[in-house]
């Protein structure tokens, strides 16, 4: 069987934008590190900050958010929503000592396959470097 | 539904798209462990007649009830699969696509080993999703079968013409007194002969005697609720203060003591308080622009039928409709003062009052004349207000600015043989049909096109002669011309009030402004918000064939939801548990569409999704503080598993 | 017929909850009816070995408040979890952590340096720390009980069957708590005793007082603003965490013109209490801009403790991810 790949880094992707994006990256045959799993939400307003806190408590190294550019959101104002609980979620992840380049919120549009893959190869590099993220368990 | 997930997992090869980089076997051997998987196969083209077959047996051999296509995007062939599980005897929402190609093949063909395990990885995900997925029915509803045009230019027009043939009720609001919107105050229209508010008139022909069109005009929209198929619109009509008695005789207007800036010559002119605002406009009646008016009843005591009435109030009026098209047009970019000398100098103008001043209708009768002398030597100047050529330009092009330009240009030349015409341009786009001949004509003529790289300097002198200095990229030279008339040809930008109508109706919108399409090339007519369509320059510039064009376009689009009977949506809407909402209204103030209401039942208080109203983006799920919210396809339990199988190690 | 053993424990607690059983006033007269007492360190003189002593499951019910911070809490709780068949966390503290779990937020050893060497009234040149071991007499020597890396909320260290919520639990939770126990009708095991299903809006008085869309533009803290105690607090821009956080404190707060700052703790579905609300308190402040939106929210000083007051020790990254002690 292969080898787990690591770090390991969860992506939120809006079904109109961002999911769009990726594909675009595989149409246009683009190559970033294969560490990212897309999960699809219809709308970047859709992620629940829980779910971040749960992957970091799952072994995530990384969690990206992203979705239309603020504007472009397929239900007017979904980024937007993201984008206000994303902005106190990265303070709470600071309070948990997260490092700040483990989690992103980046506006990625259908077109933008290049801004995807840009943003995935800083992240894998900065994430690489910061090392696995280790979360104390009990006593 | 609480049976025990028995999954299905098909994996595709697609030729060697997906097989060529990925290990199919590898993966076949671990999908098999996954929990709740019964059967595991991979094929070459699962998409193919052969392919759906191999599903619908397994579902039939091995009693499957939820299915796992790993393959390409689900943007290719979700549907596809989703009438599978229908011919299978399945709910269509029992599959779930695990998106090998685009996500995995194609991205990670460098190594196998890497590609083999993100597909077996993605796979992991999908089936921890598939065994939560519920089966869920589309939501029907009757659909209305009136429509609302929003705009009473070229676009609406043309879009009320198509939809009162087909014999659908039509209500058409414009927020002028008179329809015929930005092409009514053009010129003659390039290879016709016609000017625009002729084109503007053929078209009204066909529109203002049909039974099934209801025009409004001075009416503007205030609200919106319900959704696809069942709209409820108020819109506000503003009092006329003049009505179907006047013959337009003119009285009223030679005792009105109020002059002010007459829009509908760019400003060229000076028009009445009590005014038409140009011969031909419908509906053919004075008006009175109460914002001007200083109410001295000099126009009342003049009209002889009694036409005028001052007491007129605003009218709140609703109406029921199925769709909704948002045609509701541009403004012309409007310089800033100084901004090429525009403002400044009486020796600066815009194209656009250019154009009027070149209609035999015009003040100046058609002749070309800059205080009462005729200029010799011309400057037109393109591209400004678009092509990011100065700060506060807009970043398109404006598309009808260079045939416009060079028609313009051309006519002068006709008129005045001897006139000097420089066209300084960024770029020539004359990409419509016959432009280009317009372009090599003007060629002909000897008018001359420079090439500027940064915008020109329009250089006012103390004795009001104009020096235009710019770059010319062809001959890599600074060049300076003496000019005794600068023409801006300006661009489209989105009408100022597009924001409030645009919240109103729910429609997105570029970072210009423009209303954005469900999809800039497949769905170009329709808005994200189901129902609500778009026509003519509200999503960019166009030129009048274009926005006639998709005017009509988005009539067809409407009517294929209004022949319906019934319109269905797909049900991945939010839902609350009535059990255990709190009644925090959390979620109402949330709702980009006015979805949620808080509903009180005996002492029981709680919210309430309409589900032909949402939308299904998940954003009150989010934010519901007590995790009660839930939504469709996407709800906290399944979206966590998802999380979850992501991390599994 | 033999009456119900109980025992009452406190671990790193402030003592509240202790006062709440109490504060059940008349009704601690029928507590002490229906039931045999056999362990309660605050207001009685047993001995660890009288717990020893007992078979184990013998005790009905034992009630622990506080989180477990010691070495000593966390072999008392596990020996009580022998001893008992129902083990009930009672108030934050023992739920989730409480306020001292805050302390999660630093690693043990800044900790001990700041409590005795750093804080301002501290007068410590020798620099002097507590030591697990004294010898005072050849023979004597006294031990006390070590501060573990972390403090853990009861159910991190053993099997927790019910929760009662608060800090304290009010008089009336504890007593429809200890009504539910003695029925013998016991809700599924790890259920909230005592409150509400719902969340503290749905028994607020103030929640019909919301306009229909709760959007706000502002940020307030208690301090900064006289509030209109007739209007819900959370539109006028105070933190109140009334909409994530379970009802059944009578909403007493709030009475008093002051935001619900979350002691009782989230409902059934909430992955993370302080997750969910940052997500519905961030998602009401109406501004599209990120500069707008990072002000505002910005004006929330301390979001840890204002969204994980209650709950970092069970919060899904249980506290500050410490490097030096990995």
């Amino acid at each position: 069987m292969s080898q787990d790949l690591e770090p390991r880094i969860v992506v939120f992707a809006c079904n109109w934008c961002s999911y769009a994006a990726l594909d675009l990256a595989g149409v246009s045959r683009m190559k970033y590190p294969p560490n990212f799993l897309v999960i699809k939400v219809m709308c970047s307003g859709r992620v629940d900050p829980q779910f971040i806190l749960e992957a970091f408590r799952r072994g995530a190294d990384g969690v990206l958010v992203a979705g239309c550019h603020p504007g472009d959101c397929h239900y007017i104002e979904g980024n937007i929503k993201a984008l206000r609980r994303m902005t106190l979620l990265r303070r709470v992840l600071e309070g948990f000592g997260i490092e700040k380049e483990r989690f992103r919120l980046e506006w990625i549009s259908a077109s933008e396959a290049e801004k995807f893959v840009r943003v995935a190869n800083e992240m894998y590099q900065e994430i690489k470097s910061l090392g696995p993220l280790k979360l104390q368990e009990t006593v | 539904m609480n049976e025990e997930p028995r999954i299905g997992v098909y994996i595709c090869h697609c030729g060697v798209n997906i097989a060529g980089s990925v290990n199919i076997k590898e993966v076949v051997e671990y999908v098999k462990n996954l929990p709740h998987v019964v059967e595991v196969r991979d094929y070459i083209f699962m998409c193919s007649a052969p392919g759906q077959e191999i599903i619908k047996e397994g579902v039939k051999k091995y009693n499957l009830n939820r299915i796992v296509v790993a393959a390409c995007s689900p943007t290719m062939h979700e549907h596809t699969f989703r009438n599978v599980l229908i011919e299978a005897g399945l709910n269509p929402y029992l599959l779930e696509i695990a998106n090998i190609r685009e996500h995995c093949s194609w991205v990670h063909s460098e190594s196998r080993e890497a590609a083999t395990w993100k597909a077996y990885t993605l796979i992991r995900v999908a089936v921890a999703k598939a065994s939560l997925l519920e089966p869920l029915k589309d939501i029907t509803f009757k659909v209305n079968k009136n429509v609302l045009i929003v705009g009473g230019g070229v676009a609406g027009l043309s879009a009320a013409r198509e939809l009162a043939l087909k014999g659908f009720k039509v209500y058409l609001i414009e927020r002028r007194p008179v329809l015929g919107g930005n092409t009514a105050r053009l010129g003659r229209i390039a290879h016709t002969e016609l000017k625009g508010k002729d084109v503007v008139g053929e078209l009204l022909k066909q529109v203002v005697d049909n039974p099934n069109i209801n025009i409004y005009v001075n009416t503007e929209i205030i609200d919106v609720s319900g959704s696809v198929g069942n709209f409820k619109i108020r819109v506000v009509r503003q009092p006329r203060h003049v009505n179907e008695k006047c013959n337009l005789c003119g009285e009223c207007v030679r005792v009105c003591p109020v002059e002010v800036s007459n829009e509908y010559e760019f400003g060229l002119t000076k028009r009445k308080a009590i005014y038409l605002p140009y011969l031909g406009a419908y509906p053919p009646l004075y008006v009175i622009d109460h914002e001007n008016c200083t109410r001295c009843l000099e126009c009342v005591k003049v009209c002889p039928r009694n036409a005028v009435n001052l007491a007129e109030k605003p009218e709140e009026i609703e109406l029921n409709v199925g769709a909704v098209i948002l045609a509701a047009g541009h403004e012309p970019y409007e310089p800033l003062i100084g901004e090429f000398g525009y403002g400044v100098s009486s020796r600066v103008l815009t194209l656009f009052q250019l154009e009027r001043m070149l209609d035999e209708e015009s003040p100046t009768k058609g002749e070309l004349k800059i205080n009462g002398i005729q200029p010799k030597s011309i400057v037109f100047i393109m591209c400004v207000g678009s092509l990011n050529i100065t700060p506060n330009a807009y970043p398109y092009c404006s598309r009808m600015c260079c045939s416009s330009t060079i028609k313009n240009a051309l006519v002068i030349k006709e008129r005045y043989p001897e006139t000097n015409i420089y066209i300084l341009h960024k770029d020539i786009r004359t990409y419509s049909r016959g432009d280009e001949q317009l372009y090599l004509r003007a060629g002909e003529r000897l008018i001359r096109f420079a090439r500027y790289r940064e915008a020109p300097n329009v250089l006012v002198n103390p004795d009001g002669s104009i020096d235009v200095r710019f770059f010319e990229e062809t001959i890599q030279e600074e060049v300076s011309i003496s000019a005794d008339l600068v023409v801006l040809s300006v661009g489209m930008k989105p009408p100022k009030d597009i924001d409030r109508i645009r919240t109103i109706v729910k429609v997105g919108c570029g970072p210009e402004g423009f209303l954005r399409e469900a999809h800039l090339k497949l769905r170009p007519v329709e808005a994200a918000t189901d129902g609500v369509y778009l026509a003519g320059t509200v999503t960019g510039p166009k030129n009048i064939v274009e926005a006639i064009d998709s005017g009509s376009a988005a009539a067809s689009k409407a009517l294929t939801l209004l022949v319906k009977e019934e319109a269905i949506v797909e049900p991945l809407v939010a839902v609350v548990d009535d059990e255990r909402c709190s009644a925090c209204s959390i979620c109402v103030g949330i709702c980009p569409y006015n979805a949620i209401r808080i509903k009180t039942y005996e002492d029981r208080r709680i919210a309430e999704v309409d589900p032909a109203v949402c939308k299904g983006c998940g954003a009150c799920v989010a934010s519901c503080p007590t995790g009660v919210m839930q939504q469709f396809g996407f709800k906290d339990a399944q979206l966590k598993s998802q999380v979850l199988a992501a991390l599994y190690k | 017929m033999e009456k119900p053993k109980i025992a009452l424990y406190w671990c790193a607690s402030c003592g509240g909850c202790e006062e709440a059983v109490v504060d059940l006033a008349d009704k601690i007269l029928d507590v002490v009816n229906l039931v045999d007492i056999v362990f309660w360190p605050v207001a009685m003189d047993y001995k660890i070995q009288d717990v020893e002593n007992l078979p184990d499951g013998s005790i009905t019910a034992s009630f622990i408040n506080g989180g477990v911070r010691l070495t000593e809490h966390e072999h008392v709780v596990k020996l009580l979890r022998r001893k008992s068949k129902l083990v009930i966390a009672y108030g934050a503290c023992s739920a989730w952590g409480g306020v001292p779990g805050l302390a999660n937020l630093y690693s043990r050893e800044e900790i001990l340096r700041y409590v005795y060497h750093e804080a301002p009234t501290v007068e410590n040149p020798d620099k002097t720390r507590p030591q697990l071991k004294t010898k005072v007499e050849e023979e004597i020597t006294l031990e006390l009980p070590d501060l573990l890396p972390r403090l853990l909320p009861l159910d991190l260290v053993v099997d927790v069957d019910y929760y009662v919520p608060g800090c304290p639990p009010t008089p009336d939770v504890t007593w429809k708590a200890i009504e539910t126990l003695l029925s013998g009708n016991l809700p599924p095991r790890g259920s909230v005793l005592g409150a509400s299903d719902k969340s503290l809006c749905y028994d607020c008085p103030l929640n019909e007082t919301k306009p229909d869309k709760v959007l706000i533009k502002d940020v307030k803290r208690p301090h900064e603003v006289l509030a209109d105690p007739s209007k819900c607090l959370l539109t006028q821009g105070l933190t109140c965490l009334g909409p994530v956080t379970r009802g059944g404190c009578g909403a007493l707060c709030i009475k008093a013109a002051m935001p619900c700052t979350g002691c009782f703790g989230p409902l059934d579905e909430v992955i993370d209490y302080g997750g969910k609300a940052i997500s519905y308190f961030a998602s009401i402040v109406d501004y599209a801009d990120e500069e707008e939106i990072k002000k505002v929210l910005g004006k929330i000083l301390d979001p840890m403790g204002v969204f994980y007051r209650y709950s970092l020790p069970a919060s899904r990254l249980r506290g500050k991810i410490i490097l030096a002690e990995r």
